[in-house]
């Protein structure tokens, strides 16, 4: 038989781990500043760029596009290629691959802080570096399925069908999640409104997680495991239900996080409904992995890369029956927007994403750098410590998820809330805050060790940039006419196999979000609810550009705890005009929906300017830059045009002139409440526009009923 | 026990009316077709996909290397 002699490509595997190891420290660390600043509020030193409201995404970002990114890229350009017997389609395409990830990266670091921020989660980024992300993904795109055509093995392992799936969905979720109206170069307000914004946001943030977290790395697990426990998966037929289980029950999820919300009823039960049925194929794939190792359990005691896989696995087992849990409408009223959420979701970052991350770098390493691993003892410590620092980091944090929960919900023998101040709520679990920053130092302290494991390891040995292959290679499929002919290519199993993975995430999603868009019931109008000012608009720009999201929520769900808390329950009418939505996913401080009216424009002013002059005792960070900085009147026009053409009736050439005199009418209302209250202010700056932001809050709703009245 | 959570759950559900039901046979008939499609593969074929990882064509393969002993 004709034999075909290859080459490897090692340099781009290298390149993306070394890559790994770097971001990963970094977004640890951003992690665990972040971390600091909720129980040091200080910790920024009083600079806007590091407040946690703008760290919060940077953190998220690093880790999940940085580190697992670079991770699955890593583990992806090494596993194609032997899966496939055949080097990459395109070495130009894997170097493009990796420069603009990096670049893309960098991007985000230096915007983050900047406050240059869409502030819908995990898809942070304005749209300039939304493009790039696209250009680059089709690059990774092309290469992956151009190695698959020219493979040198006829059947594609389930791997590669993981990879498929995510290269797929990954694409359709951003695309359809970044629809954005630009309103300059690095500022735009989503194409949705509201009650949509949310759902297409949910939708793509929990897909986000099942496809970008869970299946590219669900595949490497079919890959390396077997590898590095040298015995075929436990069951290939069980795999292949997992997979097309998996993806298709996925997409349908994403309504779970918005249970309780202002979301039409049926959507959110077909969340949860979904969300239960995930467990089957999750645990499917999990007991597939560990039962691969059966008879091997030695092998684990003496091989750290073993030794990760195990709790990575064991991690994605607990997340994955955790999470549809949490999707129980009952279960989800008490844990949602709590600190039970962050917890859910390290022990999938911090176990599965990092600990497979760390057994690929244990296992690649040595194989790239034809050496050992310099020391198994080091890599064993490493092991401890990072299991030890997730522990650290979770229990606390569910003790203060479930207490949060608890103390929001409870009611004194009067009926009257029994912890009626929400700082109260905090501070308790301000305690259970320093320990998980203990937790995140020790994961972060064996991220140190692994890395300079790896120096020596590669320092020790001799790093191999291609490695020789030999495979035979595919026969030509013939036509019956005689000719080679290209069916295999074009109708083949890649690509007949890629349309039905697709047809699968589609259809959930479809489901869902068409008739949320079709259907005019869904979002019932309420006649009171009107567009925000102009010194709104931008105070609204400022709120998104502080990230305020990351700790108020601005959804009051339909319980009395709430009700009694915040006032009335949040409508789907109410959040026609706000483009994006901003009804956040956690509290460390309270709901914000109903702020307007609540306290005097003074009382804004002060606080925002040292929150524990107001509030003793207060996490909040200061905002002492929102009392000297200008408002950016220049922007308005551009700000209004684009609202204007995304929906929000604004008249024609309000943007030239009429606008900019409501501005200044409005700042100058604020400046002489502040008068009132012995403050002096300067209607240009940054604190006025905020104020008259948060003093609209839920002002639509509750001017309602007096002008029912009135009548 | 688990009567009343099964019980609640369908309670809290009951509101999805006919999208509950077109998309739960929607996926069950897609499960089950995975599922027999799963089963009527044959043994020789599966073997070989499970073994597909182990042999990567490397002419000097360097997955023997061991990590050293403690």
């Amino acid at each position: 038989m004709n034999v075909e002699t290859f080459k490897y490509d090692n340099r781009i595997v290298r390149a993306f781990a070394i890559a790994t190891v770097v971001w990963g420290i970094v977004g640890m660390l951003v992690g665990i500043l972040a971390a600091v600043e909720l129980f040091f509020p200080g910790a920024n030193l009083n600079l806007q760029f590091i407040t946690f409201g703008r760290i919060r995404p940077l953190h998220t970002n690093a880790v999940i596009f940085a580190f697992v990114g670079n991770g699955m890229f890593m583990g992806i350009y090494y596993s194609l290629q032997r899966l496939c017997k055949a080097r990459m389609f395109s070495d130009w395409l894997s170097w493009f691959n990796f420069w603009g990830w990096q670049t893309i990266i960098v991007a985000a670091a230096v915007t983050l802080p900047l406050g240059l921020t869409t502030s819908k989660e995990y898809a942070e980024l304005e749209w300039p570096i939304k493009i790039a992300i696209t250009i680059v993904w089709v690059a990774f795109a092309v290469n992956l399925f151009g190695t698959i055509v020219k493979r040198r093995e006829k059947h594609m392992y389930v791997a590669i069908w993981f990879y498929i799936a995510t290269v797929v969905t990954v694409a359709v979720l951003h695309i359809t999640n970044s629809m954005t109206m630009p309103a300059g170069w690095f500022k735009s307000y989503s194409m949705y409104a509201g009650v949509q914004d949310a759902l297409v946001q949910w939708w793509y943030g929990h897909n986000a997680v099942a496809f970008f977290l869970t299946t590219p790395y669900l595949g490497l697990m079919y890959y390396f495991l077997p590898k590095a426990a040298n015995r075929p998966v436990f069951s290939y037929r069980l795999s292949i239900i997992h997979f097309w289980a998996l993806v298709f029950l996925y997409i349908w999820a994403g309504p779970h996080h918005l249970l309780y919300s202002a979301l039409p009823d049926w959507a959110q039960s077909l969340g949860m409904v979904f969300s239960l049925m995930l467990i089957a194929p999750s645990w499917g794939g999990m007991l597939n992995g560990l039962l691969t190792l059966r008879g091997a359990w030695d092998k684990v005691r003496q091989d750290p890369v073993l030794k990760f896989m195990v709790v990575a696995i064991t991690a994605y087992g607990m997340a994955t029956l955790e999470g549809p849990l949490l999707s129980i409408k009952t279960v989800n009223s008490l844990s949602h927007y709590t600190d039970w959420t962050i917890a859910h979701v390290h022990v999938g970052a911090m176990g599965w994403n990092g600990f497979l991350t760390f057994s690929m770098l244990y296992y690649l390493f040595p194989r790239l750098y034809k050496t050992q691993l310099w020391s198994t003892k080091m890599a064993n410590y490493h092991f401890w410590i990072g299991l030890l620092g997730m522990m650290f980091y979770c229990i606390p944090i569910y003790v203060a998820g479930v207490t949060e929960g608890l103390m929001w919900k409870q009611f004194n023998k009067d009926g009257f809330l029994q912890y009626p101040n929400f700082l109260e709520t905090i501070l308790q679990v301000v305690p259970m805050f320093r320990l998980r920053a203990i937790g995140g130092t020790l994961y972060l302290a064996g991220a140190f060790m692994m890395a300079y494991n790896l120096y020596r390891t590669a320092k020790a040995g001799q790093f191999e940039p291609d490695t020789e292959a030999q495979a035979a290679p595919l026969e030509k499929t013939v036509a019956p006419h005689g000719k080679p002919s290209w069916h295999r290519l074009l109708e083949g199993k890649p690509l007949f196999f890629t349309v039905l993975a697709t047809v699968s995430i589609l259809v959930g999603g479809l489901v869902e979000i068409v008739p949320m868009f079709l259907v005019q019931a869904n979002v019932p109008t309420i006649a009171s609810v009107h567009p925000y000012t102009p010194l709104e608009v931008l105070g609204r720009d400022i709120y998104i550009r502080e990230g305020c999201l990351g700790c108020h929520s601005q959804m009051i769900r339909p319980f009395r705890s709430e009700t009694e808390r915040y006032g009335e329950y949040s409508k789907a009418g109410e959040f026609v005009y706000d483009h994006p939505f901003l009804w956040g996913s956690e509290r460390k401080g309270p709901d914000l929906a109903r702020e307007g009216g609540k306290y005097p424009d003074a009382w804004h002013f002060t606080h925002m300017d040292d929150p524990r002059s107001t509030s003793p005792g207060s996490i909040m960070p200061r905002y002492s830059w929102l009392l000297t900085q200008k408002i950016e009147v220049d922007t308005l026009p551009s700000h209004l045009i684009a609202l204007r053409r995304i929906g929000v009736p604004y008249p024609a050439g309000y943007e030239n002139g009429p606008a900019q005199k409501d501005l200044q009418a409005q700042a100058e209302k604020i400046v002489a409440n502040l008068k009132q209250g012995s403050i002096t202010a300067d209607p240009d700056k940054e604190i006025v526009a905020l104020i008259a932001y948060l003093q609209r809050l839920g002002m639509d709703i509750k001017s309602a009923p007096v002008a029912t009245a009135a009548k | 026990m688990i009567y009343n959570i099964v019980h609640s759950i369908l309670r809290e559900a009951e509101n999805i009316n006919g999208y509950g039901l077109f998309s739960f046979i929607l996926f069950f008939g897609f499960f089950i077709g995975v599922l027999v499609w799963a089963f009527l593969l044959k043994k020789n074929y599966l073997s070989h996909m499970g073994d597909l990882p182990l042999d990567g064509g490397e002419k000097n393969s360097t997955d023997k290397i061991q990590s050293d002993k403690l």
